[in-house]
């Protein structure tokens, strides 16, 4: 058991090491960041200075073994843009992601649920065939185009929703959440929409293949000859066992709710982890391009660590350490 | 039932109505410090000239007027400049502005880690000879230096050393990064960097104030469709810059409006003068047909500039006849009509330079730096192939687009100039002069143009105290560039902003905001 659990973590601490040289190898070709450094006087003395200043005439593989140096002592450097430690930044950003992350992966959750049992339930009627045409689009439209339809929708038409920002927020320490101001809550409805609609369709679709499958076995049938009510066998019975996979897939998921939050971020202006890596990007700013990928590898292979472990403790056959298996 | 339902929802969501004199507004770029001298760059200095202020500032017109200085002389035959300062100005905090601010704010902003350092590089001595008088020497005579400083911003002597940032710091960031306190008509009362930034007028400001805004708030949107909803809906109520695409549609809207003018940016092509062959395409490794000015004018009459303007531009930019556009100091009235598009001229031409065949070579374009630059090449590429030149474009983004011009990565690209000092010497300086590292000279003159007329006449200009013979030399300097055809100046980008009927407000060709101009019906 041990074993493979320090297997395990070793192999995802070498997948961490790859992705960020991976990282570092790129980021030459994302740009420079002299030129959003120094203004329009600058000479090309100025250029060279800045460039030994900040390490970057050193080969990428030194640059990043002096990222991993301080990383690993939690620091993260300074934002070129910003000036301030990257860290610092990445916390104040972190709530607004996380937030809406939660949120929209609530929403996918419950109504993806709801909505896969209604379809499944009433296979044939007019309203579930409905639901289903309708559902390709939150899989077939691009989310950027979602956002901005539901923002022309809901802000520009009907002007119930804003079209941008978190709105108000309040501070626990170093938390901050808009889920307990007016402002804050309308705020976060349609990004959280936008977000999680294609979760939500994933969901859907899932829980009812999974339902119809399911109610075609032997003890749903036995139990509707029972005389149960028909609420007691489709909830009781038939979607507990459709739910394995439903939780396998939704925790997979999750991370990549996180991860595909920049789009998201970047329509809604919503001041998450997702808009600050998109604006990095736009101005070079390596150490925040550095630590957002990091932590987002580190969140994957977190995620998927944690799967392999529960495979294992699920999973007798994983657990022989190699003796006797055949 | 349901209908009443829906009704008392909406009515619960609407936002409760704002006080008139709340101003929000939004751009694309958040300033990425409060400090006035640690970076040089357009978002920043445009922000902090609502907050901080300089010995003279720019009217509407752009002109000079007095600000923390009453008024300004030559010292003796153009030793340096005399600054009379105002008397009873203070700073957002309650300290009183005097001389040793000036001085303070010039050691400040002239240090070696600030950006701003290359406005002093004409100075030898800053002197202060009362509280009240601050006597400025240069080493020749400079008689655009008080033009060349609107944007030094003084800062509180006292203030910046108790917060230990008698310094700028741009890399690590100090006090002055996050606060502020300048004599400004508006302080920064609140600022989240990258999300928000609030700012309350300043009471004991000495000037008259015209504005009627209690409280403004900036927020920067980077998607210029969300910008635009915004303004649509109401929650802001001025973005800058609306999507040229955009701005036909918004002007027939209610509720808004556009407010369009022209920025200070020239945008040209520019040749690799300086290259022997070509390096691009399939006639790479030839010798350079860029060398031969007359190449270098069939390019500029074969580019159908209006056809560009009316199309790409929407008819919101100018044509551009010289490296200055017409609102800029110094600008040559006898040079101001551009090569008319000829296309049989300029084959011409291309015929008389040999090339009656034409050729193919490389044209670099960056695809988000200036308004549609990405378009526009596509364009100037279809252009040049109607008289024979097949341009092999490569248009990237401008993080890219800088480091291939400094390696001399092209045969012609497209570059757009808006002098900082809103005068003409400025573009002669940087991309007219022969390149000189140690004299800074020629420093964005990536082609490599080099004429020595040009190189005599700017040292000429720069200490030209009479207007006239400075305007002479600068008549001569647009003369032979034109002659030359050094660049092909095309046009000058469009400023386009909007906002809701009920503001108004002055648009500057820097594009600057200021929100002093602003008042709120």
């Amino acid at each position: 058991m041990l074993t493979y659990v320090i297997k395990r973590v070793l192999q995802s601490a070498l997948v961490l090491l790859i992705v960020g040289l991976v990282a570092f190898s790129m980021f030459r070709f994302v740009g420079d960041p002299i030129d959003n450094l120094l203004g329009q006087e600058r000479t090309d003395a100025d250029i060279a200075r800045l460039r030994v200043e900040l390490g970057l005439d050193q080969p990428f593989p030194v640059q990043y073994y002096k990222f991993l140096e301080g990383a690993v002592q939690g620091d993260f450097g300074v934002s070129y843009r910003q000036g301030r430690p990257v860290g610092e930044i990445l916390l104040e950003r972190a709530p607004a992601t996380l937030e809406l992350a939660a949120v929209s992966g609530f929403l996918a959750i419950s109504i993806g649920i709801g909505l896969g049992v209604f379809t499944a339930i009433r296979k044939d009627g007019f309203l579930a065939n409905a639901i289903m045409s309708i559902s390709l689009i939150g899989v077939s439209l691009p989310t950027f185009l979602i956002g901005i339809l539901l923002i022309y929708v809901f802000a520009v038409e009907l002007g119930w929703l804003p079209s941008f920002g978190r709105g108000d927020v309040v501070q626990f320490g170093w938390w901050s959440t808009g889920l307990l101001t007016a402002s804050g809550l309308k705020a976060i409805v349609l990004p959280a929409i936008t977000l999680g609609l294609y979760q939500m369709t994933l969901i859907m679709r899932l829980v009812r293949s999974e339902m119809l499958e399911v109610l075609r076995q032997d003890y749903v049938r036995f139990a509707r000859a029972r005389g149960l009510k028909a609420r007691t066998v489709n909830f009781r019975h038939a979607l507990k066992n459709t739910l394995v996979p439903v939780i396998t897939v939704t925790g997979l998921q999750l991370g990549s709710i996180i991860a595909f939050a920049i789009i998201t971020e970047t329509v809604f202006q919503w001041p998450g982890v997702g808009l600050l890596f998109i604006n990095a990007i736009q101005f070079v700013d390596i150490p925040v391009m550095a630590a957002y990928l990091m932590l987002i590898s580190v969140m994957f292979v977190a995620i998927n660590l944690i799967v392999d472990l529960l495979y294992f403790a699920i999973d007798p056959r994983l657990r022989t350490d190699g003796k006797g298996a055949h | 039932m349901k209908r009443a339902l829906s009704a008392a929802l909406a009515a619960a969501i609407c936002a409760a109505p704002v006080a008139a004199e709340d101003f929000k507004w939004a751009g694309t770029t958040d300033p990425q410090t409060m400090d006035p001298h640690a970076v040089n760059s357009a978002p920043v200095l445009g922000f902090l000239n609502n907050v901080y202020e300089g010995l003279v500032r720019r009217g509407k017109d752009m002109s000079i007027e007095p600000a923390l200085a009453t008024s300004w002389e030559p010292i003796g035959a153009g030793e340096g400049w005399r600054f009379y300062l105002r008397d009873g100005v203070t700073f957002h905090d309650g300290s009183t502005f005097d001389a040793e601010d000036v001085l303070f704010s010039y050691q400040r902003a002239s240090s070696e880690v600030s950006d701003t350092r290359s406005w002093f590089a004409p100075v030898s001595e800053v002197k202060m000879v009362d509280a009240q008088t601050i006597e400025i020497y240069t080493t020749a005579p400079n008689p655009i230096f008080p033009d060349s400083i609107a944007n030094w911003m003084i800062m509180d002597k006292g203030w910046a050393e108790t917060n230990s940032a008698a310094r700028p710091d741009k890399e690590n960031g100090n006090y002055a990064t996050l606060n502020t306190n300048g004599t400004g008509a508006f302080m920064v009362t609140a600022r989240e960097p990258g999300l928000r930034t609030e700012l309350a007028p300043h009471d004991g400001w000495w000037d008259e104030a015209t504005h009627n805004i209690t409280k403004a708030e900036f927020t920067p949107i980077q998607n210029a469709a969300t910008a635009v909803a915004a303004l649509l809906s109401g929650e802001v109520d001025m973005i800058n810059p609306v999507p040229i695409q955009d701005a036909a549609r918004l002007q027939g809207q209610d509720g808004v409006q556009i407010i369009q003018g022209i920025e200070a940016r020239v945008i040209m092509l520019g040749f690799a003068q300086d290259a022997e062959t070509l390096k691009y395409g399939a006639d790479a490794g030839k010798p350079n047909p860029f060398q031969d000015a007359r190449v270098r004018k069939a390019v500029a009459k074969a580019v159908n500039v209006d056809a560009i303007l009316k199309t790409i531009m929407r008819g919101n930019a100018e044509p551009a006849s010289q490296l200055v556009s017409p609102a800029m100091r110094g600008y040559s009235e006898a040079h101001s009509t551009r090569p008319a598009f000829d296309v049989d001229g300029a084959k011409a031409l291309l015929a008389e330079a040999g090339y009656a065949d034409g050729f193919a070579f490389g044209l670099k374009c960056p695809n988000n730096r200036y308004l549609n630059d990405e378009a526009v090449c596509q364009a100037v590429t279809s252009m040049l192939a109607k008289v024979g030149i097949t341009a092999q474009l490569d248009a990237m983004p401008v993080q890219n687009y800088w480091p291939e011009l400094r390696a001399d990565n092209f045969d012609m690209y497209l570059l757009g100039w808006s002098p900082g000092t809103f005068d003409a010497e400025h573009p002669i300086r940087f991309l007219a002069a022969t390149p000189n590292a140690e004299k800074k000279l020629g420093s964005w003159n990536f082609g490599g143009y080099s004429n020595a007329r040009i190189d005599a006449l700017l040292p000429m200009i720069q200490s030209e105290i009479d207007d006239g013979k400075r305007q002479a030399m600068l008549d001569e300097s647009a003369q032979i560039l034109q002659e030359e055809t050094a660049y092909v100046p095309m046009y000058v980008q469009p400023l386009v902003w909007g906002t809701r009927d009920n503001i108004s407000l002055t648009q500057r060709p820097d594009n600057f905001f200021i929100l002093r101009w602003v008042n709120v019906q």
